[in-house]
């Protein structure tokens, strides 16, 4: 049987949803011939950048500050326009972006905000959601009265609860502590199997070990700007391989 | 926030009266020019319901001009917030408008529509309408952008929830521009009674005026500065009140 698959195109203007009847679309994400300079910026961000990944899971965007990890997540989400190229992105849902300097609305407590914000048939998930995120204790408290780890958990939650194919976690778990943020890692992978993650760290040991694919970027001025290197994508019930993670680590360290 | 606002009235008041009586002591002046303590107590004590019955009137009028310049003003400024032709040329008149002196076309209201209760009100709600609206539409066009981008990129920011989390968010900056705008609005009315009506504060300063009594207006000031002080603590009050309120769901 032949599934109808959807590609999401987005090349410089909205957002168009083109039916592939018949058709499989090969890879998760396309970014092709990519080149995109900030109004006002001297120099270019993107020069003609290519970028493949062929299958969801969870992956990584890493580098040093400034590279463009942030620019390029916004482009493929939709939040920038006015580069040159074309983004795709497989999968009949959105692209959702997320970072960790967002804010909850005031005006309600947390618990009351989920509510509200998770769509229909996803209230069980919400509940596994917020025990695995270790959030249980503070559905009754306003935003404003948590810490940053706390805000980032509650947020990067919210995100999970909707529609998407693929969701960019721009440092979404910056100021969560190491033990907590492992928890949420291995349970975001083990709960949407299915979809695409890129998840945004400056964390070398955590994006080797929890990443399928890590995305090293290397600055506008180096060629290739970007490089693929393969993570352990580790699970919680699997046997951790310690000396390919260092291999992987050092991959990363060379590629950057 | 309201003894507050009395205490900072009073030191206001009293300082210019200590000013009034220095120049008084220093130039020689006579009680005719600048009346001695005893004489503006004496006035006070005479005058004092007349004048707090005219400046209720006065104070009457501008509260609903006032209110009704927040009505105008909150609904003009949230269609204007928008970076869409309507939004920009809403901007720009009301710049433009704003910068026109209501004073100078108050005349011309009176000769439109008499020298009754609705140019007063016409020309208070005016006078304290522009600031306001800029106000207004400063707040409102300004993005909460780290509240936003979720319900933006999940398809659920209405224009009700836009309003609601730039209201939310900005709620002191519009508490401090509508107690503000109470003085505008109070300054507009004693001005168009001042020019040409037949009732108020303003029209009982300019008989004292025609009189040259300065305790008599000395007495009105005080009156006026009381109410209006007591009507900013009270709106502050409210702003602090409903932010609470809001705040706890």
């Amino acid at each position: 049987m032949i599934l109808e698959r959807y590609l999401c195109v987005k090349q410089k203007g909205p957002l168009r949803w083109i039916s592939w009847t018949g058709s499989i679309c090969e890879h998760m994400i396309e970014c092709h011939d990519i080149s995109f300079q900030y109004p006002g910026a001297d120099a270019t961000l993107f020069q003609r950048l290519d970028l493949t990944i062929d299958r969801a899971g969870f992956h990584a965007l890493f580098g040093p500050s400034g590279v463009g990890k942030t620019s390029l997540a916004r482009i493929i989400s939709g939040d920038i326009e006015g580069f040159s190229g074309g983004v795709k992105i497989a999968g009949d849902r959105p692209c959702l972006y997320t970072h960790n300097r967002e804010r909850l609305p005031g005006w309600s407590p947390v618990g009351r905000h989920l509510e509200k914000t998770t769509p229909a048939g996803r209230h069980t998930l919400r509940d596994e959601l917020i025990d695995g995120f270790g959030l249980s204790e503070l559905m009754g408290m306003r935003y404003s009265q948590l810490s940053m780890g706390q805000c980032n958990r509650v947020n990067l939650l919210r995100y999970l609860l909707q529609d998407f194919s693929l969701l960019i976690m721009d440092e979404s778990l910056a100021n969560v502590d190491e033990p907590t943020r492992q928890a949420i890692l291995y349970t975001i992978k083990t709960t949407f199997p299915e979809a695409g993650f890129f998840y945004i760290s400056h964390n070398v040991v955590e994006v080797c070990r929890f990443c399928d694919r890590i995305v090293v970027f290397r600055g506008a001025h180096q060629s290739p700007q970007i490089l693929q290197v393969g993570g352990q994508d580790h699970y919680a019930d699997h046997p951790l391989d310690k000396a390919a993670l260092e291999r992987s680590m050092l991959e990363v360290i060379n590629a950057a | 926030m309201l003894h507050r606002r009395i205490l900072q009235f009073l030191i206001v008041y009293l300082l210019g009266v200590g000013l009034l009586l220095t120049l008084k002591l220093a130039l020689g002046l006579s009680d005719y020019v600048i009346p001695g303590p005893a004489s503006v107590w004496h006035t006070g004590q005479s005058e004092f319901l007349r004048y707090a019955g005219d400046v209720l009137d006065t104070f009457g009028v501008a509260v609903v001009g006032q209110v009704l310049s927040i009505i105008l003003a909150t609904a003009v400024g949230v269609a204007g917030r928008r970076a869409t032709w309507l939004g920009s040329f809403i901007k720009v008149a009301a710049y433009n408008v704003q910068a026109y002196p209501i004073v100078a076309i108050a005349p011309i209201l009176f000769i439109l529509l008499g020298d009754g209760f609705l140019t007063r009100l016409f020309i208070a709600a005016m006078i304290c309408y522009f600031p306001l609206l800029l106000s207004v539409i400063g707040i409102m066009s300004e993005p909460v952008a780290d509240i936003e981008h979720f319900y933006r990129v999940t398809g659920r920011l209405r224009w009700q929830l836009e309003v609601k989390i730039r209201a939310f968010e900005n709620l002191h900056k519009l508490t401090t521009v509508i107690s503000g705008s109470a003085t505008l609005a109070m300054a507009g009315t004693i001005v168009a009674e001042f020019i040409a009506a037949n009732a108020g504060i303003g029209y009982s300063i300019r008989i004292a005026l025609y009189q040259s009594d300065l305790a008599k207006i000395l007495v009105a000031l005080f009156i006026i500065g009381i109410t209006l002080s007591l009507y900013q603590g009270l709106l502050e009050m409210l702003g602090t009140g409903v932010k609470k309120a809001w705040a706890a769901g």
